[in-house]
């Protein structure tokens, strides 16, 4: 029932959003092609946007992968927490400093420098 | 009937305005920020009105023909204090500083309840570039790449990038002149690879700047030491206004206008300089980026070179701005955050003077130079423009921190005529060189 | 039956997101003017005249977006508030989506808003767009594990990742006590989500509007609406987890949850005011060795507070 009401959530405001946008947007034919240069203060460009990108917080990126595994674990620990007790918080402690060290670490080496 | 409910509707709200500035055209765009029934917006896809503030150079009309081009069905232009392009007679001119916000309102609801048609497209429909190519997308040519589709080539120029080497694809554009984020005039092509400024070659200088009347006063006789003073800081409050706008604190920056608008000897910026530390716009906005090196310093003058750590003001060479114990301040850095603590300084100097002259009625004793809040205006020479030192000192930079920079630098030369005392005045006399 | 677990439930979750998002604009309008920043007409009329002049604007078109991600990403956002705000409890039975993880699919809901504003910036194939789009990724990666740190924090003491097991939680102490850093935490991401104010990365005025410079008409107002749904979405799941959700006196439980969106949403539109604009690298440096090793302090606190 939870997720059917989720589902039927999503449908309807998906729905909305496209009433709002559809009809205009339907009825007007294409922009003429100086409209739709992109905004460059007056400027234009050589070339279309899409390039292959260089993306300069590439190493913070990598970094955030080794967290987001650790989350896994954590919903769970989260949940028999209490019961485990003292035990639980000195393990996750020690992995929490683990990745602490990793932070600073990736910090000395510049990760969360534009590069 | 419903389309008409709604366009009654949107005809009462604030007037979203995309401001194109030509020559001496910051001043009304500091009007038009504290006017109520206006809202300045930075793209003009997201404006209803078109506004050109004051006459803009014939060789950038084309420019200006593709902004106007740009904002979406249905707008209005309004040209103040500057001739409409051709193709666009029906357009209307304003010459009066109090008409313009009521125009501009105006503009708009007729736009909406339908009483004035959109603004027409002036340049053809066309493609950038005709469309060759094989293949349903037109990429063509040799391998994925090397057609046009859509009228323009892909990125896949390949250069080495300026700080770790990497060969990736760079983009390539002009920016300019009406870019909000640049000063009103300036054109520069950039090389983008990724959010890096690879290269910034200033294509057309910024519009020379309009001082106050009391700076060309100065340079013929003895002028009141306060008033020189109250303009100074007015000038330097305004280009606050600018950076404050562009680092996201409006309210903030409206402030800041609101208090050039009214100053007197006895206002502060303690409180001002407080607060913009509190809330981190030196340390977190504001980047140790764009650092000046003496010789680039010295080629700027004035304040910028006073952030750098060079102590020249032609004020120490005046006996009663001595007397009134004047030093110059400096900051040593010269980066973009140093500037900023220098204009707060330089206000607050400025105001210090104002309070000493207004209480003994001080005047000028030099004449002849006059050291102007854009550099030291000696006999006969104006500060130049200085907008090329740019392509030096942007490359390298974040976007972000490029745009910000620039914000912080005056670059600008300073114009032959003085900027109307208000902008209550028309001008009688547009500068033939820019009459549009 | 169906009327109180689906039509009753469906219809708080659609009224709450419009009549937020409506409330958000008027607010803001409101904290403008108090802060100097004054708009004539009344602030209750200014959004909806707003909405009706994006509604008469044309659609702005690109070159050569990416159609369908290009129009779908103001729906994908709203989408994204609207599953949000169907995971608050408003009160002990009123929930539309009472998941025994509402936690972790709040979590997603974050994750994916990321995809779906880079997505939007992307898209447009323009320049500005597109810079604004890879700024966003930046910020969105860096604050997405502060996120998920404090509310693991909240999942500690209630032994679930229910937000109704976690309002439950609350009965004695609000969480906003017993944790003090995690709602200032939770904030920050509550700006980085919406990115508002200092954490406006993706749209921000340097980029001339960012990832929405080349949007205009109809598909802004879907961009702009999607983008107060989320500030309400957040300020309804910031209620529910730090500041006891239902709980309190006098009052019934879901004005009470209406009381306290509101106080949050009051300290974000304030902060957007008040705040400038973070500069991108310091933004993630500030997360990464500031805020995140202050989140792992929060998480410790929050363990050793449920154990004693």
């Amino acid at each position: 029932m939870e997720l059917l009401t989720l589902f039927i959530i999503m449908l309807v405001i998906l729905c909305a959003g496209l009433a709002v946008q559809w009809p205009t947007v339907r009825r007007q034919s294409l922009p003429t092609y100086p409209q739709r240069a992109p905004f460059l203060g007056g400027g234009l460009p050589d070339t279309h946007a899409w390039n292959r990108y260089h993306v300069r917080y590439y190493p913070m990126t990598l970094l955030l992968i080794a967290f987001e595994m650790e989350m896994m674990f954590m919903y769970p620990w989260a949940v028999v927490f209490v019961e485990k007790g003292m035990m639980a918080m000195m393990e996750m402690g020690m992995f929490l400093a683990i990745l602490s060290v990793g932070i600073v670490y990736a910090w000395r080496e510049g990760v969360f420098r534009w590069q | 009937m419903a389309v008409s409910w709604l366009r009654r509707l949107a005809a009462r709200a604030p007037v979203p305005v995309f401001p194109a500035l030509g020559v001496h055209g910051d001043a009304m765009l500091r009007e038009l920020a504290l006017d109520p029934g206006v809202e300045l917006v930075g793209s003009p896809r997201h404006a209803s009105v078109l506004l050109v503030a004051g006459g803009v150079p014939p060789d950038q009309h084309a420019a200006l023909r593709r902004v106007h081009d740009q904002v979406p069905r249905p707008f209005a232009t309004l040209w103040w204090r500057s001739e409409p392009l051709d193709g666009l007679e029906n357009a209307t001119r304003i010459d009066a500083p109090s008409a313009l916000s009521d125009a501009l309102i105006a503009a708009h609801r007729d736009v909406m309840l339908g009483r004035r048609g959109s603004s027409p497209r002036l340049l053809p429909d066309e493609p950038p570039n005709p469309w060759e190519g094989l293949g349903d997308d037109g990429h063509g040519g040799e391998g994925m790449m090397g057609g046009v589709p859509y009228g323009r080539p892909m990125a896949m120029n390949m250069h080495d990038d300026l700080r770790d080497g990497l060969t990736l694809d760079s983009l390539t554009f002009r920016l300019g002149p009406f870019f909000p984020a640049l000063p009103p005039g300036m054109q520069a092509e950039v090389t983008l690879q990724g959010d890096l400024v690879q290269t910034w070659a200033v294509q057309h200088a910024p519009y020379p700047l309009g001082l106050d009347a009391v700076f060309f006063d100065a340079r013929q006789q003895p002028v009141s030491i306060a008033e020189l003073e109250l303009a100074r800081a007015r000038y330097h409050l305004y280009r606050l206004f600018h950076g404050l706008w562009l680092a996201g604190l409006e309210s903030v920056g409206l402030h800041v206008l609101r208090l050039a608008r009214s100053l007197t000897p006895d206002s502060r910026v303690d409180g001002l300089r407080r607060r913009l530390a509190r809330c981190g716009f030196f340390d977190l906005t504001m980047t140790a980026s764009a650092a000046l090196d003496d010789e680039q310093a010295r080629q700027i003058g004035g304040p910028a070179a006073r952030a750098a750590g060079l102590a020249d003001d032609l004020r120490s060479e005046d006996a009663n701005y001595r007397r009134l114990g004047f030093t110059p301040v400096c900051q040593q850095e010269g980066n973009t955050r140093a500037r900023w603590w220098q204009a707060l300084a330089e206000i607050d100097q400025s105001l210090a003077l104002a309070r000493q002259a207004a209480a003994r009625d001080v005047q000028t004793s030099e004449v002849g130079s006059v050291e102007t809040p854009r550099g030291p205006w000696r006999e006969g020479q104006r500060p130049q423009d200085a907008s090329h030192l740019l392509d030096e000192l942007l490359p390298g930079l974040e976007w972000g921190e490029a745009l910000a920079a620039i914000a912080s630098l005056d670059l600008a030369a300073v114009s032959e005529w003085p900027l109307d005392a208000s902008v209550a005045e028309p001008r009688t006399t547009p500068p033939e060189e820019y009459r549009a | 039956m169906i009327w109180e677990q689906l039509v009753l439930p469906t219809l708080t979750v659609l009224l709450a997101l419009g009549i937020g998002a409506y409330a958000v604009a008027v607010l803001d309008r409101l904290i403008a003017g108090a802060l100097g920043l004054s708009r004539a007409g009344s602030a209750w009329l200014a959004p909806l005249a707003r909405g009706a002049w994006l509604l008469t604007q044309s659609a702005n078109v690109t070159e050569a977006p990416d159609w369908q991600a290009w129009r779908l990403a103001p729906l994908l956002y709203l989408m994204l508030a609207a599953v949000g705000l169907a995971l608050v409890p408003w009160s002990a039975s009123l929930v539309a989506t009472d998941l025994a993880t509402s936690v972790v699919l709040w979590g997603s809901v974050e994750a994916l808003a990321t995809v779906v504003i880079f997505l939007h910036g992307w898209s447009a194939n323009a320049p500005l767009a597109l810079i604004g789009a890879y700024r966003y990724v930046a910020l969105g990666l860096s604050y997405i594990l502060i996120s998920m740190f404090v509310l693991i924090g909240v999942a500690l003491p209630a032994e679930s990742l229910q937000f109704t097991q976690v309002v439950a939680s609350q009965a004695e102490l609000w969480n906003v006590i017993r944790q003090p850093l995690g709602l200032p935490l939770f904030l920050i991401v509550g700006l980085g989500v919406s990115f508002w104010g200092p954490l406006n990365l993706a749209d921000s005025t340097d980029l001339a509007g960012g990832t929405a410079s080349e949007v205009s008409g109809p598909p802004r107002l879907a961009w702009n609406l999607a983008r107060a749904a989320m500030l309400v979405a957040f300020s309804g799941v910031a209620a529910t987890v730090f500041l006891g959700g239902w709980l309190g006196p006098w009052l019934p439980g879901p004005l009470w949850l209406v009381l306290k969106m509101f106080a949050v949403l009051l300290a974000l539109l304030l902060a957007g005011r008040l705040l400038p604009r973070l500069s991108p690298e310091r933004c993630v440096t500030l997360m990464w060795v500031v805020l995140l090793p202050l989140s792992f302090v929060d998480l410790v606190w929050a363990g050793l507070e449920a154990l004693l």
